[in-house]
């Protein structure tokens, strides 16, 4: 009897614990911010997720056969915008300190200097896709498409907490 | 119990089928490379996995229904009375001579395909942060869409991760407390019982028949759902 009970009492922990793991992770996206650092990384957060679908919806329609060039031009136009508009996203205080739930790494405040050359590739390979996407050619914006997508994952890699996987 | 009855002659037939131990080894195998390849951020590697890992689940589930007999979910899901009832001779030192997945066994098999089936079908929608690599039918929703079944992707996997625990937690009593050896039987077919089983195998031009069936699904779904 005290080894089904063992037995249960388990499987009672691991189901609490995934339902734990989705309830604490829910809890964390509620909270809203109040300090001004605060309401700058959640601001930040905003900002990001247009950005990736913006970013998203380019690489979605590139996939067609037959993309629609209107609107790769149109959120080619977004895209250079927010990331030209990304530095000001990064008031000093909205990192951790800020105590909102951040992924934003330290290391954007105390290591300026490279935070900036990461934004900047960013924003030469968002300028280079605007102009490509005007051009037309196809097999070029998917693979300029993919060096935009590098240089998000290339400052990702070094400023933002990694995901857990 | 039969199980301690020891002079009784023990018979050597066939209980799991090519097909089931197939599916199963390719299981670990590539649910293994699709952990590993996320983790050294081979993006590409671990989309493959999934699609092979999409196309044994999908296997399996019709072998589920059409198979062989010990692999047929009638044969070994039971209701919650026979469960509950077979829960409390788990502490019994004979395993019997059940031909097949025990009640609870049989739930295990269940819980694990349908937390595989989820971590698949969250993957195929899942956006990653950087928009780059993302799942074939992530175009089917938004961006934030995406990233929460990127974190269901992830939830999911905790889920895997505490069954295959438990999987091996079991295979472990059953060879140590009832000194039954569950793993063999999985890597040759064959076990020894008491008495022949005489189960009913599957031929195996259907296997290759649900084998093309879930191939050709799993393309369609690599291909977006697109033809």
């Amino acid at each position: 009897m005290a080894f089904q009970k063992t037995l249960l009492a388990l499987c009672i922990a691991a189901g609490l614990a995934i339902v734990g793991g989705g309830v604490s992770a829910a809890e964390q996206k509620a909270k809203a911010p109040t300090t001004p650092g605060g309401k700058a990384a959640y601001t930040r957060q905003e900002n990001f997720k247009q950005q990736g679908a913006v970013f998203k919806a380019i690489r979605d329609e590139l996939k067609k056969d037959a993309p629609s060039m209107a609107l790769i031009s149109t959120s080619a136009v977004k895209l250079k915008n927010s990331a030209d508009a990304l530095p000001t996203w990064f008031p000093k205080g909205s990192g951790p300190e800020s105590k909102y739930a951040t992924d934003a790494k330290p290391e954007v405040w105390t290591d300026p200097v490279k935070f900036a050359s990461a934004v900047k590739r960013l924003q030469v390979e968002a300028t280079k896709f605007q102009t490509i996407a005007a051009s037309g050619d196809i097999g070029a914006m998917r693979a300029q498409s993919q060096a935009v997508g590098g240089t998000c994952k290339g400052c990702h890699d070094s400023f933002r907490v990694p995901e857990e996987k | 119990m039969a199980g301690e009855r020891l002079d009784t002659p023990k018979v050597r037939a066939k209980l799991w089928d090519g097909p089931t131990r197939i599916v199963h080894w390719a299981l670990v195998i590539l649910m293994g490379f699709a952990w590993w390849s996320v983790e050294a951020n081979q993006t590409e590697w671990h989309l493959w996995a999934g699609y092979g890992i999409l196309g044994l689940i999908l296997f399996r589930l019709i072998w589920g229904f059409a198979g062989s007999a010990s692999a047929r979910f009638t044969s070994f899901v039971k209701g919650p009375i026979t469960t509950l009832a077979y829960a409390k001779t788990l502490s019994r030192r004979s395993a019997g001579d059940m031909a097949g997945h025990n009640p609870l066994g049989g739930w295990s098999v269940v819980a694990i395909l349908a937390a595989i089936l989820s971590q698949v079908v969250t993957g195929l929608f899942a956006v990653d942060v950087d928009g780059l690599e993302s799942g074939p039918l992530s175009d089917r929703v938004s961006f934030e869409t995406g990233r929460l079944f990127s974190k269901w992707h992830d939830l999911s996997f905790t889920a895997i991760k505490l069954l295959v625990v438990l999987h091996l937690s079991a295979i472990a009593f059953y060879a140590l407390h009832k000194r039954a050896n569950l793993i063999m039987p999985m890597i040759t077919g064959y076990k020894s019982f008491e008495t022949d089983p005489k189960l009913r195998f599957a031929p195996l031009w259907l296997a290759a028949l649900g084998a093309g069936a879930a191939a050709a699904v799993t393309w369609w779904v690599m291909k977006g759902l697109r033809l």
